[in-house]
């Protein structure tokens, strides 16, 4: 038997962001051996362009691909451009899928979320209720964008026989997020304050952020199943990837471990904080593949973001 | 009044410093209407004559782009306009897929800047009967969003007024309670087998909808129910009910065979004329404001069986063979009714084509184009 495989060679588009910088950290710390990753930001290619993609797969030659690369943004200015975030989505998607599928690409792991479930809907929602409704009006052009990956994948399963897939993360949080506190989502946005609380000598206001989400995941394990998802996980279907119902926050656990691991000694009052609303996602599919994965104990997660964001408070995104 | 080459533009807001030649003038002025000038032909004193006067007329006059205009729907549109649906001093254009292809954003462009359409009816698609859509879903869904976002972008760059695109109730969500009605279009996955185009078709409303909350543009859809009329796709294999009866009865009389309809005969379903909906159509895009699409369908007690249909054609044909229903093929669903209660509240005096006649006048249209119908 010819015993010659072809090395993998991982491009990864979105490679700056938050996700991005998990698997690259992951990839380093416990990387195969043989194995190409490249992680590029959009500093390298234009995705809305075409031949912009097209140039770095005859460049990079993947042989399988994490696509993060996203326009991405917050509550408002979804709200203002439901255009823009419908049609740069699509553009970018559409170009990564077809030139991976034209490149012969083996697999493609792309990223959903769980904000683009239907807005009504019964609760826990699972990965077959993604097109059961429309998506919340605040995004629904960046939610509908997202949701046709899925559809672009199951049509290419279809037409070519590709595995395409992709996962749905709940509430990313880690180092190199945008800490933006008006743009950003809530873990980040409670860092960013507590840390100017405390700069300031202030007192810590946390009040309802309008997201009822519940279930957080570090980005670190998210990386890890990243891969994971892109080694080993066969469906079409997507994934979600989240910690289970058990292991949900409430706004004020979060306050209660960024003020901790930040030694922040001020007053905060989490008295306006959004209440016991849940909003579930069902992890059953991750836990029956599989059953021994060990997600990071939540506070020391929050430690290392929080140290991170002190440590690089000038570099960071806000 | 006359202007000569030279002095700047008439409309108001326009900055050029001389008039626009032939071509239309995309500005809006302020009111928010559009004018239109036209270049009327006056004989030159010689071919070095450069003083060029134009005479110019202004009235707001529409300049439509029908895309996908020489399909069913887009020759109905010709014929209701010629007939009288047209207004004085309107331009239609009937584009084919021999003009431009619409999968590409620079022939689009090229196609929009040589009309400055002021509205476009956007019937163009890549379609395709069952088996087809099954074998390509892929393709099916990248080529309709290109030639979806090519055509509405550029709509919305040029600063066309309104367009109106086709849906149709295939859309729909596969598990779905009947009747359905517009507001249902998103609630589920369509089904299996053409997957593909449906979702695209879809997207159609959400690039509506996107387009109206972020730059106020009320672009919409209609959805019609099941069409038939002349200059149809014929096709047996195909699956569209009444095109396929209509050619099976055709071939049967001429080959003086029996005629066999695929399953018992007793479905259900809401047919509608094209001309009618070419009608319909033209309604919308002068009168219809909403967003959000409308249903342009007869309504529940309207509903006709395939035997109706059936028995119309072979009433046309004046068939006189014998007719067999293969119940061992599947009848589809029973009834999918759609909601035509939009539609009807608009229009509650909308009188649809009575159904003999319809069928009669495209059963006389295949028989007398036989050769060069599409099927």
């Amino acid at each position: 038997m010819n015993g010659t495989i072809e090395p993998m060679r991982v491009l990864v588009t979105g490679g700056s962001g938050l996700v991005g910088r998990a698997i690259e950290q992951v990839v380093k710390e416990e990387g195969g051996e043989g194995e190409e990753w490249t992680f590029l930001s959009s500093k390298d290619a234009n995705l809305l362009s075409a031949e912009e993609t097209r140039k770095m797969f005859e460049k990079y030659r993947p042989t399988h691909v994490i696509h993060l690369a996203a326009m991405v943004g917050g509550l408002f200015r979804n709200m203002r451009q439901n255009l823009d975030f419908w049609r740069n989505n699509i553009s970018i998607n559409d170009n990564v899928l077809q030139t991976a599928h034209e490149f012969g690409v083996v697999k493609v792991v792309s990223c959903l979320s769980t904000c683009i479930f239907p807005d009504k809907t019964p609760y826990p929602i699972d990965e077959t209720m993604i097109h059961n409704g429309p998506p919340h009006d605040s995004n629904f052009g960046y939610a509908f964008a997202k949701r046709m990956i899925d559809v672009q994948n199951r049509t290419c399963f279809k037409q070519h026989g590709r595995r395409y897939t992709a996962v749905i993360p709940t509430n990313v949080f880690g180092p190199h997020d945008n800490f933006n506190i008006d743009d950003g989502h809530v873990l980040p946005g409670l860092i960013h304050k507590t840390f100017l609380a405390q700069k300031e000598g202030a007192a810590l206001h946390v009040w309802g952020s309008g997201r009822p989400l519940r279930q957080f995941i570090y980005s670190l394990d998210l990386a890890r199943l990243f891969v994971w998802v892109l080694k080993e996980y066969d469906e079409v279907e997507p994934i979600i990837l989240s910690v289970g119902e058990e292991d949900e926050l409430s706004i004020k656990d979060c306050a209660d471990a960024v003020v901790e691991a930040m030694g922040f000694t001020g007053d905060y009052d989490t008295t306006k904080a959004d209440g016991q609303f849940k909003k579930t996602a069902s992890n059953a599919k991750l836990r029956k593949y599989l059953p021994g994965f060990r997600f990071t104990p939540f506070k020391e997660a929050i430690k290392e973001t929080c140290d991170w964001f002190v440590a690089n408070y000038d570099i960071a995104r806000k | 009044m006359l202007y000569s080459a030279g002095s700047g533009c008439y409309v108001n807001t326009c900055k050029s410093p001389q008039v626009c030649g032939a071509s239309f003038c995309s500005e809006s002025n302020p009111g928010g209407n559009r004018l239109s000038f036209r270049q009327t032909d006056r004989p030159r004193e010689s071919e070095k004559d450069l003083e060029i006067t134009y005479r110019f007329e202004l009235w707001m006059a529409m300049r439509v782009l029908v895309t996908g205009g020489s399909g069913l729907v887009g020759k109905a549109v010709e014929r209701v306009v010629k007939e009288g649906e047209g207004r004085e001093g309107e331009e239609w254009i009937f584009l084919s897929s021999k003009d431009a292809n619409l999968v590409s954003a620079e022939e689009t462009r090229a196609i929009f800047e040589k009309h400055r359409p002021t509205h476009v009816i956007h019937l163009a698609a890549m379609v395709g009967g069952l088996y087809r859509n099954m074998r390509q879903n892929l393709d099916f869904w990248r080529s309709n969003i290109h030639i979806n976002d090519n055509v509405l972008h550029m709509s919305h760059e040029f600063g066309v007024e309104k367009v109106v695109s086709c849906l149709s109730t295939c859309v729909f969500p596969d598990k779905t309670t009947y009747p359905i009605d517009e507001t249902m279009m998103h609630n589920g996955a369509p089904h299996n087998s053409n997957y593909g185009y449906a979702y695209a078709k879809r997207m159609i409303d959400v690039h509506n909808r996107a387009l109206f909350q972020q730059y106020g543009r009320r672009y919409t859809a209609v959805i019609p129910t099941n069409m038939f009329g002349a200059h149809d796709n014929f096709n047996i294999e195909d699956g569209h009910v009444m095109p396929g009866l209509v050619h099976k009865t055709y071939l049967a009389k001429k080959e003086g065979k029996p005629l066999v309809v695929w399953g018992s005969g007793r479905a259900l379903r809401q047919f509608i004329y094209s001309v009618d909906l070419a009608r319909l159509f033209i309604w919308v895009l002068r009168e219809y404001n909403e967003v959000e699409p409308i249903i342009t369908s007869v309504s529940e007690e309207d509903e006709l069986t395939v035997k109706d249909a059936v028995d119309a054609i072979v009433e046309a044909f004046e068939f006189k063979g014998e007719v067999i229903y293969d119940t061992s093929k599947s009848d589809g669903q029973i009834k999918k009714t759609a909601n035509n209660a939009k539609l009807k509240r608009y229009l509650p005096d909308f009188k649809f084509t009575p159904f003999k006649e319809a069928v009669k006048e495209t059963c006389d249209w295949f028989a007398a184009n036989y050769d060069m119908a599409r099927k």
